[in-house]
């Protein structure tokens, strides 16, 4: 779990995250476009998120694809958020939702 | 459907889930094979499968009526399962072709690494993947808690907005025959 929020410390880990949601199964190549960052960073960056199992990576021919593996951060919320509460945390983030769009 | 048709190259993963959890491969691949396990952590549903390559897949609803029919493609106890899916049990879901979903079990030092891959052999709407997205991440985080505590978690098995209206959209267009 501290790798976990280690590795969400970082603007540019959850940028990457938020595109890999987007958008899953992206290669190393499709993921550095529009960061102002080298390669070798991304791919830093990439292998902390593989460790904290945030990412899971699937080879294919010579490329790895990287998907999104929110499964640890559903352990998190399963630790603190019980059975009940999540129906009332949903409502209220459906309100926010509703009243920010309007 | 037969094996000898089925080309498994056609299939591209869409979505990736990896969890680690305190058991050996054996129990992970008995949680995922035995329905006294599933019923617990899948929302209810009985597994129901032929244990061979070729075999019949099911997932039943308690009442025995049929959710999920497929194939068994691979058979490879402890370590790989993989069959296809189609959702039989609601209506909406009418023509849409079969995914393949594969679990990988692999031991990682003390634990076992479990991955569950969801692939399609067309290039399937978001919407559409996120009802696995919903539901995925809840049923796996409950496999590792009836594994490790005995105690399931509480898996909401509900469709995400727009998913129904993404199913129907295609179920008419059927963009998989283009």
């Amino acid at each position: 779990m501290d790798a976990v929020f280690r590795a969400l410390a970082d603007e540019t880990r959850r940028t990457l995250l938020d595109r890999l949601r987007a958008e899953g199964g992206q290669t190393l190549s499709d993921l550095c476009v529009r960061l102002a960052m080298t390669r070798q960073a991304v791919s830093k960056h990439l292998a902390i998120l593989e460790d904290a199992n945030l990412v899971a990576t699937v080879k294919r021919g010579r490329e790895k694809l990287h998907y999104l593996n929110p499964v640890p951060i559903h352990e998190i919320a399963d630790r603190w958020i019980g059975k009940f509460e999540r129906g009332r945390l949903d409502a209220l983030a459906d309100l926010k939702k509703a009243l920010e769009e309007k | 459907m037969t094996q000898g048709k089925f080309d498994i190259t056609r299939y591209h993963p869409k979505t990736v889930y990896v969890t680690y959890i305190a058991a050996t491969p054996e129990q992970v691949w008995q949680a995922l094979t035995d329905p006294a396990f599933t019923r617990q952590y899948f929302g209810g549903l009985s597994v129901d499968v032929e244990p061979r390559t070729g075999g019949a897949f099911r997932l039943l609803y308690p009442d025995g009526r049929v959710h999920i029919a497929g194939e068994v493609i691979e058979w490879s106890p402890p370590r790989r399962f993989a069959c296809t899916w189609v959702v039989e049990g609601m209506k909406e879901f009418g023509e849409l072709p079969a995914c393949l979903v594969t679990y990988e079990i692999e031991r990682s030092g003390e634990s076992t690494r479990l991955t569950m891959t969801e692939a399609h052999d067309w290039d399937v709407p978001k919407a559409i993947l996120a009802g696995g997205a919903a539901g995925w991440p809840a049923i796996l985080s409950s496999l590792k808690s009836v594994l490790e505590t005995g105690k399931p978690l509480a898996v909401a098995m509900s469709m995400p907005d727009g998913m129904v209206e993404a199913i129907q959209k295609a179920v008419a267009e059927k963009p998989w025959l283009k």
